[in-house]
Parts: structure tokens; C-alpha cells; sequence
């Protein structure tokens, strides 16, 4: 159907004069109503949608098509983080969040249910040229550890700490080291409101004491949840917090508990020498100084088992120096290829044929390409060419049409 | 009058045309030649053209014209060697070549301060070398070695005449190569940040697969790996190996990928669209 009423409107173009047809088409755009995908009485299948919303029951069957993720899900995953900007100002003009189901996270999705969890975690590395996917692929993943039960540590993008991070103060327990207290307050904000629902149904408990200060003692056997409210309602043992929450889950993770999916956006900035975080003094402090660093350096070791890593890295995410290749082992560098080794590197690429018409029907679909002659076979093509099957770029590029 | 090149036929004896060394003369070259750049026209031709003036030319050296100086060379000259008649017979005779140039002026000084230059090629497969020998004669040398044809080129240019460079290039390769021979105390102190290639055995890459491999959830210490399971860490070995000396990219990733999914048994995604 869309493509008839695409017909139909060009064929006004010629006979009525083009303001008539925009007029049409704002009409049109105001009956189907953003909100809502188009009536299902239509004898069209829909090649690009996919009703299964739940990542479990993803497979071969749904490549190359858009699953809606429900919209308290998507409050409870991404509030706090987790989708690209960009992606996020799409979701909100479509009134919906939607991802493309793709090779890469198919893969993913299919070791995390076939892999041995008595076994010490698997670490998986995604790379891949800017805007290929990879957080928008981390995003499925997370989803999928929702619906499978996992309990998520999800650090959205790192270096939004080594960058732009808000506070920076001298670390009290640790000789040299520097604290960034607000942001990991935020990080256990966005953990609490991934995880609430799934600690409320496995009690999870301390396994020792940890003494804050004279008053402040968090006992054996509290709940976890005690500890991730101290640290946000104590900003001063706010990173130390993340580092015991971090030993707590892991130990529950090896004793069978629960089961844990990491999921870390830019995994190769915690190994990159420069950073802008700076002290009073303005000295740049290198990751191996930051507290959060350890917490998460912890949790990607193998030496703990029912659980699964996915991480990513990202040459955007570093300071210019190292941005000649998006392989994993030039971006790990010498030191972060040395604590992941054995990893299993995944590689995200552009679209292929398929992936892209998909896209293009979405966006169409969602009447986000409002030119007529981008439903043309030739505008397709040109489209195809102008983007080189760059998801960013598409996205981009398809933005003022 | 028309230039002399439109009555030139086309198989005339071009040596006798151009017999020496000449500065560029348009109306005697048959060629349709241009040089030279202008910023909106084509390159300007031939005639009155100063650029062409200036460079020197090859004219009066055409092959055939060389063919004939060379048959006429050729009664003052003594027979090649029996034996050398090939390029590798000649450089397993005389695995050293020295190359020096000899220039001649007609001014009033007959000398060149650049023919005081000698360059020396040896090939390191001639001299005898162990792997550390090599190695330190190679970090001696830096950018002096070649490894695609394995050779050694010291050129010298230091001193004021020939027979005294000649003399320095020799007496450098002698000391390279006892020096290379010789093992410093200091060089034991040689980390894994110098070594020339990557040794897997003493990596914190094995140290990672063995704790993997032998880890349990009750945290014993870790142990040797039984020997059964040698082959994959072999191959394993092998895939970490090419990546570190062969350099990234998507070839010896993929192999890898695949070495890290038989350590960890992960299957394949069974079917793709």
C-alpha cells in the first residue's frame, strides 16, 4: 500500500502541481498517526517488521528485520544511557524504538545460548568502523539479558567518564588514585534501574562486612540493593561501592546465583593512556589512576563462570592518536589485548543489500523519507550510493529528505 | 624555410643525425615533443621552448647507437670469465661487490669530490651468523639491511679519497660481525618489550589459556594443562602468533576467532538466511 499511494502521488505531481501534493501528503501523514504502525489489514507482508519482541526467540527467521522494543522496557534498559544520541532523537520522532535485527548480534545471541556457563566467562570483543552498529547491536544484547533473566552491568559508553567526566576528587582508600564520584553515583543509578526488578525476585545478599566509615558499616547478609543506595545517596564511596558491587556479583555469578551479562560500550578506552580528566593540579590522569577502571577491569577477567562479557571498542571513543585501525588488538593495545586474550572478536559491518532495503522501507514506512523520488528504484540506488552502506550516514544522509 | 625534420625520412640513421652530446634543437628532432606548464593553455611545444633547452638529453644514446659503440668496444676487451656466466654463479664467487663511480671533468680541475664514495654489498646468508648474531647485527645496522633480496649495503664517504673509504667499509663489516659475535653482560637484561618477535611460550597470552583452561569454580591453583589438549593450544599458538607478526586484519583475525571458539567448544551458527 505504500507503494501505490508513492504512485499515486507522483502522478498528482504532475497533474496538480506540487503544493497540492505536500498538502496531501502531511494529510496522509496526519491519518496513519506516527504512533502507531499502519492497519494490519493489508495484504502486503511487511518485509522489514518482525512482530517477536522478545530477543529469546530471535533467530535466522528475523534477519534483516525491526523488533520493537516495548516502551517500558526501553525505560527500564536506556534511561540513563545506551543509545546513540542520534538514535535517540529517531525513536522519539517515530514514536517508537525499533532495531534492525542483524548478523552480528544473531551471532552473539546465538553463543550466549549455546555456551558452556560452567565454563569461565566468554569474552566477546565487537569492532567496526563508526556508525556500523555496535551500540545499537550492545542494545539488542541487552535486551536479550533482560528477557533471558541475566543481571546486567551495562556501562553504556566509557568515554563519556574519560572525557567529560563531571567531578574529580582525590581517592581516599587508594594511594594516587583519583575518584569520579558523580559518575559512577550515575552508574549505579542506571544499575539499580536496570536490575531492580530481577533482585527483587533473587535475593542477593553481602557476603562480608564493608565499614564505610565510623557510622557507616554495610553488614554481612544486607541485600545488594543497600549497598548501590549507599553509594548514590553517599557520593563519596560512590566508586568504592561499584567495586564491591562488582566482587559481590561475581562471586554470586561462580557460586551459581545468578547469571551476569556484561555489556561495555567502549571497552578500549580503559587502556588508553590519555584521558581529560585532569586533578586540581591539573595533572591528566591515566585510566589505571581511575577507581572505576579497576571495578571493570575486575569483571572482564575470566575467573569466574555463569556469565558472559560482550564488549566493544570504538576508535571514536579515544584521543586521535589511535584511530588508523577499528581492528580489536590495535585498539586493546598491548595491555588490553593481554587481559582479554582469549577473546572471540566479532565483526560489525556496513549493511548488505538486504539489511539496507529493510532500512529503507522502515524509514519509508515511517514516512521519514518524504520525497517521492526516494521511492523510485533509482532513488533507492542513489541512496544506496550516496550512504557506501553506512548505517550512520544513511541515517544521515535520509535526515532532510 | 621548413624545419629539417619535414624532410627527414623515417628510417634514417639516427646516430649519424645526433652523433654527440648536444643542447636541444627543435628543427632537428622529428619528435612532437612538449614540456613545460602553463596554467590555462596545453604544455608548450617544441620551438623556443627554454625548459627543453635546459635539461640534458639522451639523443646521441639511442639503443642501436649504443649496440654499434659497443661491437666497436669490443676488440679492447678481454673475454668474460669461463665460469661466471650467470648472476648466481658470479655471487657465489664473489659474495662481496664494491661500487664506485668515476667522473671526469674538462675543466681545469679533472677531479669530482664525489667519486670518494664506496658502497659495499654483502649478502648476511654468506656470513656465518646464529640467530643472536643476526639479531644484533641487524639492530647494529638498522635501515643499512634489506630483507627482501637479504642484503647488507654500507656506503662510506667520510674520509677524502677513495682507497681510504674503501679501507673504512671494510674495516666496518669486520667489526659488525665480530661484535655481533660477542655477548655483552648487559644483554641479559633484555625484556619482552625488546624482543624482535613474539614468543608465544613466554607471553602473558599462555599464561591466560593455561589459567582458563585449569580454572574451577572452587578456585584451586592453577595446574598444567593435561596433554591432550596441546593441539588446540598449538593451533591456538599459531592464530596469536600470526596476528602479532604478521600484523591485524581480517584475515588472521577470522583464524583467531576460530581458535577461540574450539578452546571455548562454541558452535557455529548453524544456518544464516
Amino acid at each position: 500500500m505504500v507503494y501505490r499511494l508513492c504512485k499515486i502521488l507522483t502522478l498528482d505531481s504532475i497533474f496538480r502541481g506540487v503544493s497540492s501534493v505536500s498538502h496531501h501528503q502531511r494529510a496522509l501523514s496526519v491519518v496513519a498517526g506516527a504512533s502507531e504502525i499502519l492497519p494490519v489489514g493489508e495484504k502486503q507482508i511487511r518485509r522489514f517488521r518482525t512482530v517477536e519482541s522478545n530477543p529469546v526467540k530471535h533467530d535466522h527467521n528475523h534477519a534483516y528485520k525491526f523488533y520493537t522494543i516495548p516502551l517500558e522496557t526501553k525505560k527500564q534498559l536506556f534511561q540513563h544511557g545506551g543509545l546513540p544520541t542520534f538514535f535517540e532523537q529517531q525513536t522519539q520522532t517515530f514514536m517508537e524504538t525499533c532495531i534492525m535485527i542483524r548478523d552480528p548480534a544473531l551471532e552473539i545471541l546465538h553463543y550466549l545460548k549455546t555456551a558452556d556457563y560452567t565454563r569461565p566467562a566468554i569474552r566477546y570483543v565487537m569492532y567496526g568502523e563508526n556508525g556500523c552498529g555496535k551500540s545499537l547491536t550492545l542494545a539488542h544484547i541487552l535486551h536479550y539479558g533482560l528477557a533471558s533473566g541475566f543481571l546486567l552491568i551495562h556501562v553504556p559508553w566509557v568515554p563519556n567518564w574519560m572525557r567529560a567526566c563531571k567531578e574529580v576528587s582525590n581517592s581516599a582508600t587508594r594511594e594516587g588514585c583519583v575518584d569520579l564520584n558523580l559518575d559512577a553515583a550515575a552508574w549505579l543509578v542506571h544499575f539499580k534501574s536496570q536490575n531492580a526488578a530481577i533482585l527483587n525476585t533473587i535475593d542477593l545478599r553481602m557476603s562480608k562486612e564493608y565499614v564505610w566509615s565510623k557510622r557507616e558499616v554495610t553488614k554481612e547478609g544486607a541485600p545488594l540493593m543497600e549497598l548501590v543506595e549507599l553509594g548514590i545517596s553517599r557520593v563519596k564511596y560512590a566508586s568504592e561501592c561499584v567495586i564491591a558491587l562488582i566482587k559481590e556479583i561475581k562471586a554470586h555469578s561462580t557460586q551459581g546465583r545468578c547469571k551476569t551479562l556484561v555489556a561495555i560500550n567502549g571497552f578500549n578506552a580503559f587502556f588508553h593512556p590519555k584521558t581529560r580528566v585532569m586533578t586540581e593540579a591539573k595533572v591528566k590522569v591515566p585510566p589505571s589512576k581511575i577507581t572505576l577502571t579497576e571495578a571493570f577491569v575486575e569483571i572482564t577477567k575470566y575467573d569466574w563462570c555463569n556469565g558472559a562479557v560482550v564488549l566493544t571498542v570504538d576508535k571514536s571513543g579515544i584521543a586521535p592518536d589511535r584511530r588508523e585501525s577499528c581492528l580489536p588488538v590495535y585498539q586493546l593495545g598491548k595491555e588490553g589485548f593481554e587481559h582479554l586474550d582469549p577473546f572471540v572478536p566479532i565483526c560489525v559491518r556496513d549493511y548488505n543489500d538486504k539489511e539496507l532495503e529493510s532500512c529503507l522501507d522502515y524509514y519509508i514506512d515511517r514516512r521519514w523519507l518524504q520525497n517521492e523520488k526516494s521511492c523510485t528504484e533509482e532513488g533507492r540506488n542513489e541512496l544506496k550510493f550516496l550512504c557506501g552502506m553506512n548505517p550512520y550516514r544513511l541515517m544521515h544522509i535520509c535526515a532532510p529528505l | 624555410m621548413p624545419p629539417r625534420t619535414s624532410l627527414m625520412p623515417v628510417d634514417q640513421d639516427w646516430g649519424s643525425v645526433w652523433p654527440g652530446p648536444r643542447t636541444f634543437h627543435p628543427a632537428s628532432v622529428p619528435l612532437p615533443l612538449r614540456q613545460g606548464y602553463k596554467e590555462k593553455d596545453a604544455p608548450p611545444g617544441k620551438f623556443g621552448n627554454a625548459e627543453l633547452m635546459k635539461i640534458p638529453n639522451f639523443l646521441h644514446l639511442t639503443p642501436p647507437v649504443i649496440t654499434r659503440q659497443c661491437e666497436a668496444l669490443k676488440s679492447f676487451c678481454s673475454a668474460w670469465p669461463q665460469g661466471l656466466e650467470t648472476d648466481a654463479k658470479c655471487e657465489e664467487s664473489f659474495p662481496l661487490e664494491i661500487i664506485t663511480s668515476d667522473y671526469c671533468h674538462s675543466s681545469p680541475d679533472i677531479r669530482d669530490p664525489l667519486a670518494r664514495i664506496v658502497t659495499l654489498k654483502v649478502k648476511l646468508g654468506r656470513l656465518p651468523l646464529n640467530t643472536h648474531a643476526k639479531d644484533k647485527l641487524l639492530r647494529l645496522v638498522g635501515e643499512r639491511y634489506n630483507p627482501e633480496n637479504d642484503v647488507l649495503t654500507i656506503m662510506t664517504d667520510r674520509c677524502p679519497l677513495r682507497q681510504q673509504n674503501l679501507d673504512y667499509a671494510l674495516y666496518l663489516l669486520t667489526t659488525l660481525f665480530y661484535e655481533s659475535w660477542k655477548i655483552e653482560a648487559w644483554e641479559s637484561e633484555k625484556s619482552e618489550a625488546d624482543m624482535e618477535y613474539y614468543d608465544w611460550d613466554a607471553s602473558a597470552s599462555r599464561k591466560n589459556v593455561m589459567g582458563l583452561l585449569s580454572w574451577k569454580p572452587d578456585q584451586n591453583a592453577a595446574e598444567m594443562s593435561a596433554d591432550a589438549m596441546d593441539l588446540d593450544i598449538k593451533e591456538f599458538k599459531e592464530a596469536v602468533s600470526k596476528i602479532m607478526n604478521e600484523g591485524e586484519e581480517e584475515y588472521t583475525l577470522s583464524r583467531y576467532k576460530e581458535e577461540v571458539k574450539k578452546l571455548f567448544s562454541l558452535q557455529d551458527i548453524s544456518s544464516k538466511v
